[in-house]
């Protein structure tokens, strides 16, 4: 996949030492051994911090063999079995696991109730720190004006009926985590843009396949990315301020994206000069949205809105992934005293680089592998 | 469902509390049937889509039918299925729903193991039951279970939905009109990749509770291939049957994958071979339906529907073939048009349930009988009781 060898990473500045953290705590990560949930795990281990990292059943041998500042407990978030025994001696939650596959009922089941569920043996392990990892996805972008900024104060999504299951299933999740802060409990709420990385570069938000191709929507947008390695770091500064009464971080609603943020098109071509990207066919925003927006009211007037057609078509999601709009990650910096450490250039050279080891371990880990395992 | 409802207070709390009107709801449609439902997952839909008037395969009936209150063990999904339906009321605890909404109908939706206490709760407390499938585990607990509804002068009711849908409607009308002459054989098949384990019955984080049915998964799907060859055959009692039940995915997390049954019985006219097929491993998905009788055949899928008819036609036996090709290729290409609308409608294989539904609550309404019978169910359990006893088994 890799199109050109990638050079030398500068990282001087984005190297990171283990710290004596004054702040450290027992950390519990859901979600630990997903792509963002290992860089987290990570950066938490690299600031000092000893992590529990919960996993289900069937995951608990895959991510990084476990360290001895890391404890893993085996738990499905669907079920209350086990939950509060696992939180013994935790001091802060950082809620990352949700189920981004399947039908309504299965996304609801694996994000809904399990943070339900979490958040049930939280108070009842007495534990109140609640880093809580929601999305982008749950504002309302059908509603915004084009260029306008979608910061933490911008509305989120009060009809999401024809939103996609992920955006439905966030937005009840968060009024579970609001209601837990109303119960006094210390929660922050962070969302992500985009998050790109390792295996993640040609994403959503640039377009979908279609057929052979891949049909880009748009060119201009600018797109609210954050680096895995950055959005992991602004969790875990998240995670050490939140007990910490004088950060004053406790009820916030953070917005997660990098600096300097490119637009699809910068963005496109970073990532090609880097890796073999898929043929595109490109379809401008305009174009698409009045094709998406005439649909849209032909089903309503003509077919009463029971007609369902691809997300593509649908103006409340494309809206959603290819409005042309501006984010501003001022509030999160300011609270977290963060600084994203990579920019896109570094990023994506880091992520092809991983990409290239991730390969080169899992070849030469192959004479491992049993008979079984390669059925 | 809008952010903002999900928000709205909870009305079992003002009750529980005796701020709020808690009969208020029926003050102005008491005639109507007050509906409750236990468990919101995803079969959930379909029954309150038709409870809230909201079906597009059977005309809305305000004033026959009301739900009053949705139950499940987890609060954040009984609150949302209440307001995503604009449900009055939800609940964590059955018994509390019953003692508070004092509900004429409870449908049952939760995991099988625990239809007959949850049933037999309702019955006791004076409501009638529509419950999903299976019902029971066996004939034995079924029994049991009619025992309570007889002394609680109570109904309960299995779904049965598939032989309900319109394509097998059409096909017993080919039956009954003589088309297709004297059934001889069913055949039924259900091609499904349940073992994938990204599926709901292959994730082994959680195993899903069917797992632990006499039949592992495929009890999922006995109460359908033994409604629907009953619904064909009549209460034919099936003397000579062999199933082979097997897990060819060699999955531990499965009892069985795969089923392979024959039944032969004796009808009124003569001989009826029953035919059940349940592959995990084949693809693409089916559900089809294929009844022959003495003079023709008749198909359908139940997934795609699509009825190919092949009998005697105008033309004698020389021509006939060429015209059942005709006819069956323009049904075919009408049938493409017609699927493709159903896509986009969103109309699902589930609109049998809406259509017994319909007729199981017009039936309470007036005190007919049931679309599906006590004998219905008893024909149905005995018969996969029948297909897992060892003497069976292949």
């Amino acid at each position: 996949m890799t199109k050109r060898a990638s050079s030398p990473i500068l990282r001087s500045a984005t190297t990171r030492k283990s710290s004596s953290n004054p702040n450290r705590a027992r950390l519990y990560v859901t979600g630990g051994t997903g792509f963002v949930g290992r860089e987290v795990v990570a950066e938490a281990r690299r600031r000092g911090h000893a992590t529990t990292v919960a996993t289900r059943p069937a995951s608990s041998g895959r991510g990084d063999p476990g360290r001895s500042s890391e404890a893993r407990v085996s738990v499905d978030l669907r079920s209350r079995h086990g939950l509060v025994e696992s939180l013994d001696g935790v001091d802060t939650v950082i809620h990352l696991a949700a189920t981004k596959e399947g039908d309504f009922h299965s996304q609801f089941a694996g994000t809904v109730v399990g943070t339900e569920n979490l958040l049930a043996a939280m108070t009842n392990a007495g534990v109140s720190n609640l880093v809580a990892i929601s999305t982008f996805s749950v504002y309302d972008y059908l509603h915004a004006t084009p260029g306008q900024l979608i910061d933490e104060r911008s509305p989120i999504d009060r009809n999401p009926a024809l939103r996609d299951e992920y955006a439905r299933t966030k937005l009840v999740q968060e009024e579970l985590y609001r209601d837990f802060a109303r119960a006094g409990n210390q929660v922050v709420i962070l969302r992500p843009g985009m998050i790109y990385g390792p295996n993640n570069l040609w994403h959503a938000l640039l377009g979908s396949d279609f057929g052979s191709r891949f049909l880009r929507i748009g060119r201009n947008a600018t797109l609210p990315l954050t680096y895995v390695e950055n959005c992991a770091e602004a969790i875990i500064l998240a995670a050490e301020r939140i007990s910490d009464p004088d950060s004053a971080l406790a009820g916030e609603v953070l917005n997660i994206v990098d600096d300097n943020l490119p637009t699809q098109d910068e963005y496109a071509i970073e990532v090609a000069a880097h890796i073999d990207v898929p043929p595109t066919v490109t379809v401008p925003w305009p174009v698409m949205n009045a094709v998406s927006s005439a649909i849209k009211a032909t089903n309503l007037h003509l077919l009463h809105g029971r007609a369902k057609f691809p997300g593509l078509l649908v103006p409340d999601r494309l809206h959603a992934r290819f409005k042309p709009l501006r984010y501003t990650n001022a509030r999160a910096k300011r609270l977290l005293n963060w600084t994203p450490r990579f920019t896109l250039v570094e990023a994506i050279e880091a992520s092809v680089e991983a990409e290239a080891n991730s390969r080169s371990t899992r070849h030469s880990a192959e004479p491992l592998v049993s008979f079984e395992d390669r059925r | 469902m809008s952010q903002s409802t999900i928000t709205k207070p909870d009305r079992h709390d003002d009750i529980r509390d005796g701020t709020g009107d808690e009969r208020s709801f029926t003050d102005d449609i008491s005639l109507t049937l007050r509906a409750a439902v236990v468990g919101t997952g995803s079969i959930s839909s379909e029954h309150l889509t038709f409870l809230s008037g909201r079906s597009r395969f059977v005309d809305a009936t305000p004033g026959r039918v009301a739900p009053v209150a949705v139950c499940d063990l987890s609060p954040v999904s009984a609150r949302y299925a209440a307001e995503t339906f604009d449900v009055p009321n939800h609940y964590t605890d059955l018994e509390r729903l019953l003692e508070f909404e004092r509900p004429d109908v409870v449908h049952i939706l939760t995991p099988p193991s625990t239809h007959v206490q949850l049933a037999s709760l309702c019955l006791e407390a004076g409501a009638h039951v529509i419950c999903e499938k299976p019902v029971a585990a066996s004939i034995d607990e079924l029994e049991a279970l009619l025992d309570v509804a007889d002394s609680c002068d109570r109904k309960i009711t299995e779904s049965h939905n598939y032989c309900f849908n319109p394509a097998i409607t059409d096909i017993s009308r080919l039956l009954d009109d003589g088309t297709l002459g004297q059934l001889r054989e069913v055949e039924i098949r259900i091609v499904l990749p349940v073992t994938d384990t990204g599926g709901r019955f292959g994730d082994a984080n959680l195993p899903h509770p069917i797992h632990s049915m006499p039949a592992g998964v495929i009890h999922d799907f006995t109460t359908h291939f033994a409604s629907l060859l009953l619904h064909f055959t009549g209460h034919v009692r099936f003397h000579r049957a062999a199933a082979a039940w097997s897990n060819h995915s060699t999955n531990p997390l499965f009892r069985f994958d795969d089923l392979d049954a024959l039944m032969i019985g004796e009808g009124p006219d003569g001989p009826i071979h029953g035919r059940f097929r349940f592959d995990a491993g084949a693809g693409p998905d089916t559900f089809t339906v294929r009844v022959y009788g003495s003079r023709g055949w008749a198909e359908t899928d139940l997934f795609q529907p699509n009825t190919r008819v092949v009998i005697p036609r105008a033309g004698g036996s020389q021509l006939s073939p060429i015209a059942n090709h005709v006819a069956n290729g323009a049904e075919l290409i009408r049938n493409g048009v017609a699927n493709l609308g159903r896509k986009v409608m969103q109309r699902t294989p589930y609109e049998g349930l809406h259509l017994m539904l319909d007729e199981t609550y017009r039936a309470l309404a007036t005190g007919d009988t049931l679309p599906v019978t006590n004998d219905d169910m008893r024909a149905v359990a005995r018969l996969v009781d029948q297909l897992l006893e060892e003497k069976t088994r292949l």
